[in-house]
C-alpha cells in the first residue's frame, strides 16, 4: 500500500542556490529514515548550496546546517518551487 | 559494577567527554561479531569503578549503515545501567530526536547538553531547567572540550533515574501505535524493541521492526495504520514539530553572528577546483612534515638499538642460539619503535586534527563520486593515503568507516597500497637499477590496478554501499588534549598489535637463519619460482617479506649470494627485477599488516584477503613476463 508521488521535480533537477520544498521522498529511499533525521522532511525549505563535481554529492542547507546527500537519494526527493 | 553507555548523534562530542571520563586508561577493544569497534574504558565514581562504552554516533535507533546498527545492537544486548545521551546544543532540536526514542527505552538516563559555548556563539541560550522539566530526564550542561561539567555529570550518572515522561502523539496516531503495540504483545511477536517503539519504527517502514510482523496476525494493524498515518509520515512530523516546541519552549535565539569565516573557508576548501587542488597541498604537507621531521628522529632510535645490538653482539657471543633470539627479540622492537614514533604518531597526530577540525567529512563530499565506484565513500581516501607510510595505521584508519562491505574492499585496497618499505623495493630496484620513469611507471600501474580491484570488488561482493546521506559539521578548534589523547589510543593500538608481530617475525627469521632451513624453503618455491621466471633463491626473499617487508632489499643480495646491494645486475635481469618488483608491491602483506586486518574485519574475510593478495600478484607478474616475451 504504497504511495506513489510520481509528479513534479527531483531535487536533483534543483538549481544551484536556490531554494525548494520539500514534497515527499519516494517509498524505496533506503535513506528515507536518515534524510528525516538530518531534517530533511515533507514541508521543509531546503537550499542547495553546492553541487560536487564529476556527478557527486549535493550539499543543501536545512534548517542552518549543512547536509550532504548522495545524487541517487537526491533523484529520489520531491521538491516543488519556492513561490 | 555499573556500566554506562554513552550515546548520541555524530559529531556530538562523544569520544571528547569519553577522554574526559575515562582518559588515557581505556581500552579499545573489538567485540565477537561486531563489525565496528567501540571503547571501553573505567573511571571512578566516588568509590565505585564504573564501566563506561563509547558507541558509534547514531543519528537514531532506525540504523542506516552497520555501524550505527552496532551501536543499537550494543544498546540492547549490553547490560547497560545508566544511558547517557550528548546533545550537540547548537544543533538541539535534531538532538532531541535521538533523546525521544532513547527515553522509550526505559532506562536510567541523563542527558549531558555539550558545546554550550558553541550554541552561545551561534546566539543560542538555552534554559537547562526549563529543557530538564519538560523532557522528565536530568540535563547536566558540559562543555566537553574544555572538561567543564564532568563532576556534575558523574554525579547525575550516580542518582540516575528513568525518564518521568514520554513522548506523546496526537490521540489519533496514539491509537494506532497502540493498536499495533498491543497487537505485538499479546502475539509475542515482539523483539529487543520495547513494543510501542517497535510499533512507530515498523509504521515508518523500519526493516527491523517491520519484518516481524510481516505474515502475522499484526499484518493487518499495521497496514491499516500505514495507510493513515502516510507511511508514517504524520508520526515523523509530528515528531519533528514536538521537538521544534521543545526547542522553542526552552531556548532562546538572539541574532544569528554570520559565519563570515566559515562560509569563506568553504569556499574555497569545497570549490570544484581550487578544493581539489587545496586537497592535494594539504595532504603533501601532511606528507612532507612526517617524512622530513621523521628521518632524524628514526636515525637517533636505530642508533639506539644499533648500540643496543652491539653489546648484545659481545656479551652474547659465546651463546649463539640465544644471541640469534634476542637479537631477533630486540630487532623486532626497534622496528616497531622506529615506525611508531618518528612517522606514525606525528602522521595520526595531524590526521586526528583533520577529522577534530572538520575537514574530513569535507574530503568526502569531494571524493564521493570518485571513490563510490569502487564502492567506497569519500572517507575512505584516508585509509589509502596512510597506506603509503605503513599498512597496519592504514588498515586500522578503516574503523572509520561504516559498513562491512566498504571496510573490507577499503583494507583490501588499502593492503595493496606500497608501504614505506616497499617503496625501497620500488626505489631501490627499479628505480636505481632500470631507472627512475619506471618506477614511477610501477606506482601508476599500481593505482590503477586498485582503482580495477576496486570496481571489481564492488561488483563482487554482497551487501549495499548506501549512499551518503550525513551533516557537514561546522570548523571547530580541538584542544591538543583531546587531540593528543586520540593520537594516543592509535598508537597503542599500533604498539599492542604490531609489536608482537614484529618480534616473532624476526625471531623466525633468525631462526631460519640459524638452522640454515633456507634451502628447504626454497626448494618448496622452486615451481612457483620458475612460473615468474625468477631464480629459486629468492623464494626465502618472499617468505621474509610476509614476515617483515622492510628485509626485502636486504635479503635479496644476500640470497642472491652477492655481497653487495649494487651487485644484483649479476644475477638479475632487469625483467627479472620488474617482475620481482611487481610481485612485492602487491603480494601478502606482512604479518602485523594480517593482524590489523583480521581485527577491522575478523579472520575469514583476512583469510580472503589474503589469499586475493597473493593471487592478484601472481596474475600480475605472470602477466607481466608474458608482456616482456612478446615485446
Amino acid at each position: 500500500m504504497k504511495v506513489a508521488y510520481n509528479f513534479g521535480m527531483k531535487l536533483i533537477d534543483g538549481e544551484l542556490g536556490k531554494s525548494y520544498i520539500i514534497e515527499s521522498i519516494d517509498g524505496g529511499c533506503l535513506a528515507k529514515d536518515r534524510l528525516w533525521k538530518l531534517g530533511v522532511i515533507p514541508g521543509v525549505i531546503v537550499k542547495i548550496k553546492r553541487k560536487a563535481p564529476l556527478k557527486g554529492p549535493f550539499m543543501l542547507e536545512v534548517n542552518g546546517v549543512d547536509v550532504v546527500v548522495g545524487r541517487g537519494i537526491a533523484s529520489k526527493i520531491n521538491i516543488r518551487e519556492l513561490e | 559494577m555499573k556500566t554506562v553507555a554513552l550515546i548520541g548523534q555524530p559529531n556530538c562530542g562523544k569520544s571528547t567527554l569519553f577522554n574526559q571520563l575515562a582518559g588515557y586508561k581505556s581500552l579499545s577493544a573489538n567485540f565477537p561479531g561486531a563489525t565496528v569497534e567501540y571503547t571501553r574504558g573505567q573511571t571512578y565514581l566516588d568509590d565505585e569503578i564504573i564501566e563506561v562504552i563509547d558507541l558509534p554516533g547514531t543519528y537514531s535507533l532506525s540504523w542506516y549503515d552497520d555501524a550505527e546498527k552496532e551501536t543499537v545492537k550494543a544498546l540492547f544486548k549490553e547490560d547497560i545501567d545508566v544511558i547517557v545521551n550528548i546533545l550537540d546544543a547548537s544543533t538541539l532540536v535534531r538532538s532531541i530526536e535521538l533523546t525521544i526514542e532513547l527515553m522509550s527505552l526505559e532506562k536510567p538516563i541523563v542527558v549531558a547538553l555539550n558545546m554550550m559555548d558553541e550554541a552561545l556563539r551561534k546566539g543560542i541560550y538555552i534554559n537547562v531547567n526549563k529543557l530538564e522539566n519538560v523532557l522528565g530526564v536530568k540535563v547536566v550542561p558540559v562543555i566537553a572540550k574544555k572538561g567543564k561539567g564532568i563532576k556534575d555529570l558523574l554525579k547525575a550518572i550516580k542518582n540516575a533515574k528513568k525518564p518521568s515522561k514520554r513522548c506523546v502523539y496526537s490521540k489519533d496516531v496514539e491509537k494506532y501505535i497502540n493498536a499495533i503495540a498491543s497487537c505485538i504483545e499479546k502475539n509475542n511477536l515482539q523483539n529487543e524493541w520495547p513494543s510501542k517503539l517497535m510499533a512507530i519504527k515498523a509504521i515508518e517502514g523500519f526493516e527491523a521492526c517491520q519484518k516481524p510482523l510481516e505474515n502475522s496476525v499484526c499484518e493487518d494493524v499495521l497496514n491499516q495504520a500505514k495507510f493513515a498515518l502516510k507511511d508514517g509520515l504524520v508520526i515523523v512530523q509530528e515528531r519533528h514539530a514536538l521537538c521544534m516546541d521543545i526547542f522553542e519552549a526552552v531556548a532562546k535565539v538572539k541574532k544569528k553572528e554570520k559565519k563570515n569565516f566559515e562560509e569563506k573557508l568553504d569556499t574555497v576548501l569545497l570549490h570544484p577546483f581550487f578544493g581539489y587542488i587545496s586537497m592535494i597541498v594539504i595532504f603533501f604537507s601532511i606528507f612532507y612534515i612526517v617524512f622530513h621531521g621523521g628521518v632524524p628522529v628514526e636515525n637517533f632510535i636505530i642508533g639506539i638499538f644499533d648500540k643496543i645490538d652491539h653489546f648484545i653482539d659481545l656479551s652474547l657471543a659465546n651463546y649463539k642460539l640465544t644471541h640469534a633470539i634476542v637479537k631477533g627479540v630486540v630487532d623486532g622492537v626497534g622496528a616497531a619503535f622506529g615506525i611508531a614514533f618518528p612517522y606514525l604518531l606525528p602522521f595520526l597526530f595531524l590526521i586526528s586534527l583533520l577529522e577534530d577540525v572538520g575537514y574530513l567529512p569535507r574530503i568526502g563530499f569531494l571524493l564521493d563520486s570518485t571513490m563510490h565506484k569502487m564502492g567506497l565513500h569519500g572517507t575512505s581516501m584516508i585509509p589509502f593515503v596512510s597506506g603509503y607510510g605503513c599498512s597496519v595505521p592504514a588498515i586500522m584508519a578503516t574503523r572509520i568507516l561504516k559498513s562491512r562491505k566498504e571496510k573490507i574492499i577499503s583494507a583490501f585496497l588499502a593492503s595493496l597500497v606500497p608501504c614505506s618499505a616497499r617503496t625501497t623495493v620500488i626505489m631501490g630496484l627499479v628505480g636505481y637499477f632500470i631507472g627512475y620513469g619506471y618506477a614511477i611507471l610501477l606506482y601508476v600501474i599500481n593505482i590503477v590496478v586498485i582503482m580495477v580491484s576496486g570496481i571489481i570488488l564492488k561488483k563482487l561482493l554482497p551487501g549495499i554501499s548506501p549512499e551518503m546521506a550525513l551533516d557537514i559539521p561546522p570548523y571547530r578548534l580541538p584542544t591538543f588534549k583531546t587531540l593528543l589523547l586520540k593520537t594516543w589510543h592509535k598508537v597503542k593500538d599500533f604498539v599492542f598489535l604490531a609489536v608482537p608481530m614484529l618480534i616473532g617475525g624476526s625471531v623466525v627469521l633468525t631462526l631460519i637463519s640459524y638452522y640454515h632451513l633456507d634451502n628447504i624453503i626454497n626448494a618448496i618455491f622452486k615451481p612457483f619460482m620458475e612460473l615468474l621466471g625468477l631464480p629459486s633463491t629468492i623464494g626465502v626473499v618472499l617468505l621474509f617479506g610476509v614476515l617483515k617487508k622492510e628485509l626485502t632489499l636486504l635479503m635479496l643480495y644476500q640470497a642472491l649470494g652477492l655481497s653487495s646491494l649494487s651487485q644484483i645486475p649479476q644475477m638479475l635481469t632487469h625483467n627479472q627485477m620488474l617482475i620481482f618488483t611487481i610481485f612485492v608491491m602487491f603480494y601478502i602483506p606482512c604479518l602485523a599488516t594480517i593482524a590489523a586486518i583480521k581485527k577491522e574485519v575478523g579472520l575469514k574475510a583476512t583469510i580472503y584477503i589474503t589469499l586475493g593478495t597473493l593471487l592478484l600478484a601472481t596474475l600480475l607478474s605472470f602477466f607481466m613476463q608474458v608482456i616482456i616475451h612478446i615485446a
